[in-house]
């Protein structure tokens, strides 16, 4: 159990720099998922927390103490690799007892460690086979194995199920939150993967070319992103962006229309803004609106996507619960909910709120 | 036995041998005929007699002839030339046997059955000679430089009258001192042994003994006398026509006397030399694995300023000959006092590029992450090299370990650089060099020492070759 602080960290490759000065701090026992898209540096990032990968500035602090210089050996955290890393010629009793031998643990308490978690991840029956012999989804509860019985102060788990099949990785995402729940360690994992992100964060931070984006709970990064790449980033289907200006007592679409919206600050009369509106939140109505030809429709059965195209060429995703009776090619007219939009700044993409 | 007929027939696939079978199993039989013969051959010819491999004889098996003695004696009327039929094998090869064999036979009783001129033969074949004329100087109260005779110069020998002391002998007695002293009339008698053979008489027809030299296949005719010495004359007989019996007969001896410590003429203890390539090569490989495997993960697996550098530098070292060191090589082992000692064996060629190569190519095989794991697993970096890359690198070191026995087992210019002056601390290349002296070569030592010293090496390749597969398969890991 303990707490992490990053303060203003930043990581250079020559003169490449990486990690452009990020700030956080986690707190002990929560759940943080670093995310963002291939690239953005949520693995350097933690490798970097690891000791696995050196720090040019700032500090990593744990427990109140700056780790910049300890040896990943030393930094007393675990780590679930994306490839497993498990150690090809030993057991998996071999895997898992291997970081205790090192900390020169009794045999017997290294044996219990082992068999409980064992027990846990449910593996006991394969505690004497090779890596090899195993499948995926056994190799990674080996992986998570090996970490849980160093009972480190933060578990650190690197994209681990990407390998993994769909279903397995629904399975798989439950299991290391319910790891989390019962073991109540601070953990941090890393995906580039929102819906995992959504469904396992206490805390959310989303990454984007070496910088922090927004930082978070995920209902509130859902709910009042602070930009537009976090806003499209986060949700699924993603969210809808519409071109306009900000006009007299609304918001003038370039699609046509009008949005009647309140002031909000940042902006002024006449400025180009992104409107950003989630697909629920946007209705089909009989008449008036802005009008759009259905390109595409997604019936789920129990939930339908419609896909309009509006008349400035902007794509446009609907949302309705239940089954629909819309077909391709229709003209229909939307309706979208005014007080459910989000307005961005055309030029930072700043929120307006 | 069944699991071994199992590994030999198996197929491709399908109920029957195709022709793809058929090919594949006579090209893996020429292999193993062309690996396999000439090995098979120096097995057989380190089991053929001293004898045998002087006569150059290129039978596949160690065997004998049958043989017969074939007797020159001579006297007051003149050369004979006769043969003495059935004598012991002991007799026979004599001046082949080692001093502890000879004293085991009881001369006296033997020679007794014998008169004449086949006991004047066999006496001297069976080196009697020196013994009695000391008992006949005894006996008859000679003046002692008789003994002394046969070794003095021409000059020297002009001082001293024998002619008056053998006039003086009887008939018996004069014959013995003369032989003794190689004097006329009575040359030195002396027992040849020849190849016993059968063939059609070229007078009669009928099938004869005869005693031949040697037969000479390319020749048409082998001189040849006749056994039962019905005539001391010379025959020749149509080589085709000639029949000899062979008995299979290993000479172990080969083995166990320079094993043993036996062997003549040779001055360095055969089991000293193995025991020195052994502790050599058993050190040295184990150095060269742990030096080798170090440097080869310091070159794979870590970053440093001058990396690249310094694995050039290395390889660098490859393009040298070795001849080109040598002289330099010998002066760094007498400077550091290694000279003549098996250490001056082991370390100077403790580091090898080609090693060092070897295992820093698989090692980048290795995944960076299990290196990460474990040192997330809170394992030193010796941890990380000892249970980790080491484990992981088994196959290459293992071929290592293979090339470097064989190198230290079969070097011969190390050891005669380093250790030539020091007898006892000879490995077996030199040993085995110890046999094709000056003066004297000992083949069938050579051979059958030959043939020991391949042992250890094979044994290697036996038991590593199984860490190689083993290895290639627990790979299946991604």
């Amino acid at each position: 159990m303990s707490d992490l602080q990053l303060k203003s960290v930043i990581k250079r490759y020559g003169s490449v720099e990486v990690i452009h000065g990020i700030d956080l701090e986690i707190k002990s026992g929560e759940f943080c998922v670093f995310v963002g898209p291939s690239g953005c540096g949520k693995s350097t990032l933690l490798r970097m927390i690891s000791g696995l990968e050196g720090i040019t500035g700032g500090d990593v602090v744990i427990d109140g103490a700056v780790v910049n210089h300890v040896p990943a050996a030393q930094r007393e955290l675990a780590m679930v690799f994306q490839s497993y890393a498990l150690y090809p010629h030993m057991s998996v009793r071999g895997n898992l007892s291997f970081g205790l031998e090192n900390l020169k643990m009794p045999k017997a308490e290294i044996s219990r460690r082992v068999e409980e978690a064992a027990r846990m991840l449910r593996i006991e029956a394969y505690l004497n086979r090779r890596p090899g012999q195993l499948s995926g989804g056994q190799r990674q509860r080996v992986a998570i194995g090996r970490a849980v019985v160093r009972e480190p102060k933060i578990f650190l788990f690197d994209e681990p199920l990407s390998n993994l099949d769909a279903e397995l990785r629904v399975t798989m995402r439950r299991e290391i939150g319910n790891l989390h729940r019962r073991l109540g360690n601070t953990m941090i994992y890393v995906t580039h993967d929102q819906v995992e992100a959504m469904t396992m964060a206490d805390k959310i931070a989303v990454l984007r070319d070496g910088r922090l984006e927004q930082f978070g709970t995920p209902l509130e990064l859902f709910n009042n992103p602070d930009n537009r790449f976090v806003a499209g980033f986060i949700g699924s289907p993603a969210m809808n962006f519409l071109k306009g200006e900000i006009a007299e007592g609304g918001v003038a679409l370039a699609a046509g229309g009008h949005i009647p919206l309140g002031p909000r600050s940042g902006v002024g009369q006449g400025d180009a803004i992104e409107l950003g509106i989630r697909p629920r939140n946007i209705s089909i109505a009989k008449t008036g609106g802005v009008k759009g030809e259905v390109t595409e429709v997604e019936q789920l059965g129990s939930e339908s996507y419609i896909f309009v195209t509006l008349p400035s060429g902007e794509p446009l995703v609907i949302h309705q619960a239940g089954q629909t009776d819309i077909a391709i090619g229709q003209t229909v007219a939307v309706k979208l909910a005014p007080e459910a939009v989000h307005i961005f700044r055309a030029d930072t993409g700043r929120v307006c709120r | 036995m069944s699991g071994a007929w199992a590994f030999l027939t198996r197929k491709a696939g399908g109920p029957r041998a195709n022709w793809l079978d058929y090919l594949t199993y006579a090209y893996l039989l020429l292999g193993v005929i062309v690996i396999l013969v000439p090995v098979l051959w120096l097995g057989l010819n380190s089991l053929k007699s001293s004898a045998q491999l002087e006569r150059q004889d290129l039978s596949l098996l160690p065997a004998r002839y049958e043989q017969v003695a074939r007797a020159t004696v001579t006297g007051l009327e003149g050369k004979r030339i006769f043969y003495i039929s059935d004598l012991p094998y002991w007799v026979l090869d004599w001046s082949d046997l080692p001093d502890a064999q000879k004293a085991r036979h009881d001369l006296s009783a033997f020679l007794a059955g014998y008169e004449g001129d086949a006991l004047y033969a066999l006496r001297a074949h069976l080196g009697l000679l020196p013994e009695m004329t000391r008992d006949l100087v005894a006996r008859e109260n000679l003046p002692d430089w008789i003994l002394r005779y046969v070794s003095m110069s021409a000059q020297a020998r002009s001082e001293y009258d024998v002619a008056a002391i053998i006039a003086g002998l009887g008939p018996e007695d004069q014959r013995l001192l003369s032989e003794f002293l190689s004097l006329d009339p009575y040359e030195p008698s002396a027992i040849s042994v020849q190849i016993l053979a059968r063939a059609p008489d070229p007078v009669t027809g009928i099938e004869t003994l005869f005693g031949v030299s040697r037969i000479n296949p390319t020749r048409d005719t082998t001189p040849a006398r006749y056994v039962d010495n019905r005539s001391a004359e010379v025959v020749q007989l149509a080589t085709a026509t000639i029949r000899t019996e062979r008995s299979f007969a290993p000479s172990w001896e080969n083995y166990t006397d320079p094993l043993l410590g036996r062997a003549f003429g040779v001055n360095v203890n055969f089991a000293t030399c193995f025991t020195n390539s052994v502790l050599v090569t058993a050190i040295a490989t184990a150095l060269t694995l742990l030096i080798n495997s170090m440097a080869a993960f310091a070159l794979a697996k870590y970053k440093f300023r001058g990396q690249v550098l310094f694995f050039v530098i290395i390889l660098a070292t490859l393009m040298v000959p070795p001849t080109i060191t040598l002289v330099g090589l010998f002066k760094a082992i007498n400077a550091t006092g290694l000279s003549g000692s098996i250490w001056g064996v082991i370390i100077p060629g403790a580091a090898t590029p080609t090693g060092v190569f070897l295992l820093r190519q698989y090692m980048l095989s290795i995944p960076d992450e299990l290196i990460e794991a474990a040192r997330m697993d809170a394992a030193s970096e010796w941890k990380v090299y000892w249970r980790i890359i080491l484990p992981l690198a088994l196959p290459a070191i293992a071929a290592l370990a293979i090339l470097s026995v064989i190198w230290r087992w079969n070097d011969l210019i190390l050891p005669m650089v380093a250790i030539a002056t020091t007898k006892e601390a000879y490995t077996i290349q030199l040993c085995l060099l110890e046999f094709r002296g000056e003066h004297l070569s000992q083949e069938h030592f050579r051979l059958a020492m030959t043939m020991v010293s391949l042992v250890p090496a094979t044994l290697v390749f036996v038991f590593l070759q199984k860490y190689i597969t083993t290895g290639i398969a627990n790979t299946g890991l991604k």
